[in-house]
């Protein structure tokens, strides 16, 4: 039995690794899609690119529009006095942001009068209009708010009286990753769509390569039984899984220094029980395709809605609460949960064993219903 | 020429009645854009919602406690945890049950009385950055906000000295979805296109029936030709079905000329399907160009477009690379039409380079696509 076993697996991976490209494929293409993920994933948004419309050209709007552009979340890209010229901007994309100080504000301001500013975002990208409109709504309300402290205590110092104002001050402390890169996040998720790409579409393409040229017909006349043939397709497999999560937290570590502080059999035997699940998915994939463009058709079909469903590119917290409960239903979910919280959290078995019991029973679920569809299909 | 016609469209109507035999895969082309549509377009937000944030209020005063309804009066913060020590934070932390802490410690409201700067401390769960950075802005704002209103409740204030009138354009209401929908539709086609492409001359070669169309007098381009035109309807038919739905479930506007629509998105299917054709012409194996396919549309489409993640923020050398990648121009002038109304003299580049790419990509598989076997 054990020799059957063997024999399928090295027939497995000499057809396998018979094209040199597939290696390369197989091996090479994780690390370039870790390398351009982990590099390109940044979600920071600053230097947005600002036009300033100065209608006034005083002091104070001179310094006000100064003071917003000092920090890094605003990047000057032309000032003018032209507002038809501001929009043409943003309406190009070459400015995302118009700044607009009307005439007269600074002699407002200077008579203690009231002035308005108006802020005119490009809303195509809400994310970064989000930003922009905290960030400068936060500039002028502090702007304001010195304004009216330093009138105020103009006045008490003219009366010779001292009153002082009470300020609420909201103090941050930042666990796990101080300076909220989002690389050292991506990375560890990561490695939950590669395991899927390196090992759900190449079984699913192998079995359906197989049946396709009719050599599984060939495999079928032979002793080997199902059960069998099975293993021996899916485990090279497997261990190039583990491989490529071995490659992965290697370069996740020199390239992005995604800090270890878990440890490594928490990410090997989550890596197992989610393979499982992975191995299954292709299995499946095959046992319902006839035809290899079938197969990567159907596990894209799988894979794509898993990838958005597992809170890999945008937290499960901010999806609608429809949507979350399928989120339960996404093994990738709780493998990246757990990669994510032991790599940076050091969370262990303690902390996750939900997630590892709900990885555990996806995989042995996925690897029960493609077996007996499997064997289904080929009697 | 009329030869040339009519070989094409025998190579056309020869690869429908391929793809129609397969009615799954049609099922798949057309059936995959609307699943991806209604996935994309509710699950991808970077709104904050609900964020889970845990509660430690050991001033327990009306002060206290008005900082803590300004927090949780909008709905990006709710409190699921009362904590009895701020360390409970790192264990809620790592299981994943809270993102966010408040702690506010006693004497609060007494600072606030005698007029002292009253702290409250804000803890974040940094894992998630981009998150962890919206949920500090917003805070920040809310305690700001709880300032200006207690300035003006001491009457130091009547009105604010500045005040800041802010405006989104084009999507006022600042929705997710107006964003990536545009993204989606040159995902769908990049990832239909170019895997189908891909699959679709490798098969022959497999197959061996590459040998059989040797035999006859078809030419290498009008094989390629006759192979494409199949899928780019089917291309278009998908980017009628995404913007239909798109218009109806999200109110994705189209407010810039239809012509320009169509016109970019058949540049943009030739460029990946060129990009399919010249993979399956290089390796010849379905898995081979399967997994070529993936690596340089899927994730070049995701992640070097502009589709989520700003271009602007990468380092240069990928900044170089996304040049060449059309789905960047595509998204460009696709959210330029819907979107901002924009017209030709504003997107003619992206035309341009859609163009340029189509051509030499079609150009580079016309010549390396040889008549002979190997």
């Amino acid at each position: 039995m054990l020799h059957a076993l063997l024999a399928v697996m090295v027939k497995e991976l000499r057809q396998a690794f018979r094209d040199k490209r597939t290696v390369f494929m197989m091996l090479g293409a994780p690390v370039i899609q870790l390398v351009i993920l982990g590099y390109a994933v940044n979600l920071d948004v600053d230097q947005i690119p600002t036009v300033v419309v100065d209608q006034d050209k005083s002091v104070q709007s001179r310094s006000l529009s100064q003071g917003l552009l000092a920090g890094s979340t605003f990047k000057l890209m032309t000032q003018t006095q032209d507002v038809a010229w501001a929009m043409k901007m943003l309406d190009d994309g070459l400015a995302a942001v118009a700044v607009i100080f009307p005439p007269g504000i600074g002699r407002d301001m200077a008579n203690g009068r009231p002035v308005q500013v108006q802020v005119i975002l490009d809303g195509t990208d809400p994310t970064r209009a989000k930003i922009a409109a905290n960030s400068a709504t936060q500039y002028f309300n502090n702007e304001a708010m010195g304004l009216a402290l330093s009138r105020l205590q103009l006045e008490q110092s003219r009366r010779g009286i001292n009153i002082h104002f009470a300020q609420i001050r909201l103090e941050p402390r930042t666990y796990y990753n101080p300076t909220l890169s989002s690389s050292i996040y991506m990375v560890p998720g990561v490695l939950g769509m590669l395991l899927v790409v390196v090992t759900s579409i190449v079984t699913a393409m192998g079995i359906a390569r197989e049946r396709e040229s009719g050599t599984m017909e060939q495999i079928l006349v032979t002793p080997i039984r199902p059960s069998i043939l099975l293993a021996g397709k899916t485990l090279p497999f497997a261990l190039l899984g583990l491989l490529t999560v071995a490659a992965v937290l290697l370069f996740g570590s020199i390239l992005f220094q995604v800090p270890m502080r878990g440890s490594l059999l928490v990410i090997f035997s989550a890596s197992l029980l989610y393979l499982m699940t992975t191995l299954g998915a292709g299995v499946l994939v095959a046992a319902i395709t006839s035809s290899q463009q079938q197969a990567v058709l159907g596990t894209m079909f799988f894979v794509t809605p898993a990838i958005l469903l597992s809170g890999f590119m945008t937290p499960i917290e901010n999806m609608p609460h429809w949507i979350r409960p399928l989120t339960l239903l996404n093994p990738m979910r709780y493998f990246i949960e757990i990669m994510r919280a032991n790599q940076l959290k050091g969370a262990g078995f303690s902390e996750l064993y939900v997630q590892f019991l709900a990885l555990f029973g996806f995989g042995v679920l996925f690897l029960f219903i493609s077996a007996s569809l499997f064997k289904k299909q080929l009697s | 020429m009329r030869a040339f016609f009519r070989r094409v469209a025998a190579m056309a109507i020869k690869e429908t009645t391929h793809i129609s035999r397969d009615k799954q895969v049609i099922y798949m082309a057309l059936g995959m854009p609307v699943v991806l549509l209604l996935l994309f377009g509710y699950a991808i937000s970077f709104d904050l919602d609900l964020l889970p944030m845990g509660l430690l209020d050991r001033d327990n005063t009306p002060e206290s406690r008005s900082l803590i309804q300004a927090m949780t009066a909008s709905d990006a913060f709710e409190i699921t945890k009362h904590l009895d020590d701020p360390n409970q934070l790192h264990e809620y932390f790592k299981n994943g049950e809270l993102k966010t802490g408040l702690i506010i410690e006693p004497g609060y409201s007494k600072s606030l009385k005698r007029n002292e700067t009253a702290t409250a401390q804000l803890v974040l769960d940094g894992t998630d950055g981009t998150t962890a950075g919206i949920a500090l802005g917003y805070a920040a704002g809310v305690a700001q906000a709880q300032n200006l209103r207690n300035m003006e409740k001491l009457g130091l204030m009547a009105e604010l000295p500045i005040q800041a009138r802010v405006r989104a354009l084009y999507n006022p209401s600042m929705d997710s979805s107006k964003f990536i929908v545009p993204g989606l539709i040159a995902m769908i086609l990049a990832i239909m296109a170019t895997l189908l492409t891909a699959i679709t001359v490798a098969r022959e070669w497999e197959l061996g029936s590459m040998e059989q169309l040797f035999s006859t007098p078809v030419g290498r381009l009008e094989i390629l030709l006759g192979k494409l035109i199949p899928y780019i309807v089917i291309g278009i038919v998908q980017v009628l079905l995404v913007i239909t739905i798109g218009s109806i479930l999200f109110d994705i506007p189209v407010k810039g000329p239809l012509y320009l629509l169509f016109g970019t998105s058949f540049l943009f299917l030739a460029c990946t399907m060129g990009q399919g054709l010249f993979i399956s012409v290089l390796t010849k194996a379905q898995m081979v160009s399967t997994q070529a396919a993936m690596i340089s549309t899927l994730v070049p489409t995701i992640l070097l477009s502009g589709f989520m993640f700003p271009i602007e923020n990468m380092p240069w050398p990928l900044q170089a690379l996304s040049y060449i990648v059309p789905a960047r121009y595509f998204i460009d002038s696709l959210r330029g039409i819907l979107l901002k109304g924009n017209g030709f003299s504003v997107l003619w580049p992206d035309i341009l380079a859609l163009g340029i790419i189509s051509l030499v990509i079609l150009a580079a598989s016309t010549a390396r696509f040889k008549r002979r076997l190997d």
